[in-house]
């Protein structure tokens, strides 16, 4: 019976309190709310499951648990911690992406500037709530809505925020279809959401091939320090459209992107020990996430609007929520009210030119805030 | 440390304003250049033909190779008034090899050419008989119409 008392005390009823409970209810909200309702599936459902996974209490000293330094686990953490994972799944992306309608209407490329106003206007709100500098400045680029960009910046500047910080940006780019709407709707007016944009002009082969070139080197020279993440974004981008690397491109966007996808979430996921997760500091961090979220769709659609007043087409200022960085998903929901108001109004594709900047802008964000805290 | 006092502390509005400047300032020259490129590209397939256009600007216009050198044309008065001269001291009619020696032998520049001019101007006529004559009425109209 004694026996049976102290191997009762070492498993997971025995070691567990009520915060355990909590988590796992959350990791299972995750991966319903990805399977079920289809937010964000292929970073819900890892994640949700690395939430599980890490709230399972386990006997510290047996190497189990991903804060101990010889388990397999904190192995797989290292990717997270020392920043690999995010530049390669930025890689990924770039062997996804079709720059057409960025090179089409460069203009555009502004709102995906406007809206990492989010970023450094969340920098200052968690100043004032009492963060460190370093902490302000990893929740602040929640608002880029970039999940491995947050994810890169946190272990960088602080890492013992990872989880929350993470589980943020993700869960608000899971929200995109929920949160952006009812703010896209009270900035603009019907009139204004019932514009139509131009048909972009045909962009040349040989176009999108120079352009990962020339914006690699452009933007690496401004901001040295979003080197890692553009550095991968525009080599994935490159493969993909030099034709003779097609089997790298492939590889980028496929068995590279899901095998990282897969550990990112997991291990993100993992990090959330209830312990460490339910402080707080989340519960700040998730507040001013969701702040930072709606100041960048606010900040792009009002540039958007100030935009008009200068340009001779006008352009939909619904275009202007597509500037934070959550791709496609921010485009996808531009034309879905663009659409509410008007069926035969496509925007998908103009939409694409600013969610894409916003991938740059807030990289460079990144870039920039880091190169603040360590200089 | 909470608030302004703390955003002031750590220097939070100039990192703020440096740091959307930055991301602006690159985004903003990212898209003007690549407003460019399509044009830049342009240019670079027809470069050759650009390379021509900037050399004429640099060097002196030439006349076309197909056409003579006729500098005498924009002073056909002055040749008219040479031949009218030359004509009343040798005398009519003549023969065209005589009055180009005779007009060679008094210096008169390019005379072969400005003869057959004169020929074409109808101030020099045939007479019929293989010998040429000096067309008076011609030359005064011509000479009224000279610019003053």
């Amino acid at each position: 019976m004694e026996m049976f008392l102290d191997f009762f005390a070492n498993t997971g009823f025995g070691l567990a309190d009520y915060r355990n409970f909590i988590m796992i209810g959350i990791g299972i909200i995750f991966i319903y709310l990805g399977i079920a309702k289809h937010y964000e599936p292929l970073l819900l459902v890892p994640i949700g499951f690395g939430i599980l996974l890490g709230n399972i209490p386990v006997f510290k000293g047996l190497g189990l648990s991903i804060y101990e330094p010889n388990s397999v686990l904190h192995y797989l953490y290292f990717g997270v911690t020392k920043g690999i994972y995010p530049p390669l799944v930025f890689m990924g992306i770039g062997a996804m992406t079709d720059f057409s309608t960025l090179l089409a209407r460069p203009v555009l490329m502004l709102l995906g500037a406007a809206a990492q106003t989010g970023i450094f206007i969340t920098f200052l709100g968690a100043l004032a709530l009492g963060f460190a500098p370093n902490e302000a400045a990893s929740i602040g680029i929640i608002g880029g809505a970039d999940g491995p960009t947050a994810i890169f910046l946190t272990a960088k500047l602080a890492q013992e925020l990872i989880g929350p910080i993470a589980v943020a940006a993700y869960s608000y780019m899971a929200l995109v279809p929920v949160i952006q709407p009812p703010i896209m709707r009270l900035l603009t007016t019907r009139k204004e959401r019932l514009i139509r944009m131009e048909e972009p002009r045909t962009v040349s082969k040989r176009e999108k091939m120079i352009f990962p070139i020339i914006a690699v080197l452009l933007c690496c020279f401004i901001a040295p320090a979003a080197l890692p993440l553009l550095g991968l974004l525009f080599l994935g981008n490159l493969l993909k459209e030099a034709v003779v690397t097609e089997r790298l491109a492939q590889a980028a966007r496929t068995s590279v992107i899901d095998t990282v996808t897969i550990l990112l979430g997991m291990t993100v996921g993992a990090s959330t020990q209830a312990d460490v997760f339910l402080t707080g500091k989340s519960i700040g961090i998730f507040a001013l996430g969701a702040v930072s979220f709606g100041i960048a769709t606010a900040a792009g659609l009002i540039f958007a609007k100030i935009m008009n007043l200068f340009l001779k087409t006008r352009i939909n200022p619904l275009l202007g929520a597509a500037g934070v960085s959550a791709v496609p998903d921010s485009a996808r929901v531009v034309q879905m009210v663009g659409q509410a108001e008007d069926p035969e109004n496509f925007l998908l594709m103009h939409a694409m030119a600013p969610n894409i900047s916003g991938v740059i802008g807030s990289a460079v964000g990144a870039g920039i805030l880091w190169s603040f805290m360590v200089g | 440390m909470t608030g302004l006092e703390a955003i002031f502390y750590h220097n939070g509005f100039a990192m703020a304003a440096v740091g959307i400047t930055i991301v602006f300032t690159a985004l903003v020259s990212l898209s003007l250049i690549i407003s460019q490129l399509h044009r830049a590209l342009f240019v670079w397939d027809n470069r050759r033909s650009y390379i021509k256009k900037a050399l004429r600007l640099f060097s002196e216009p030439k006349p076309p190779e197909s056409e003579p050198v006729v500098k005498y044309f924009d002073n056909i008065y002055e040749s008219a008034r040479q031949f009218n001269l030359l004509i009343r001291a040798t005398g009519e009619p003549f023969s065209l090899p005589e009055l180009i020696r005779t007009a060679e032998t008094r210096g008169i520049a390019h005379a072969h050419s400005t003869v057959s001019h004169l020929i074409a101007a109808g101030l020099i006529v045939g007479d019929g008989r293989g010998y040429f004559r000096w067309n008076r009425e011609a030359y005064e109209q011509l000479l009224r119409q000279e610019p003053k």
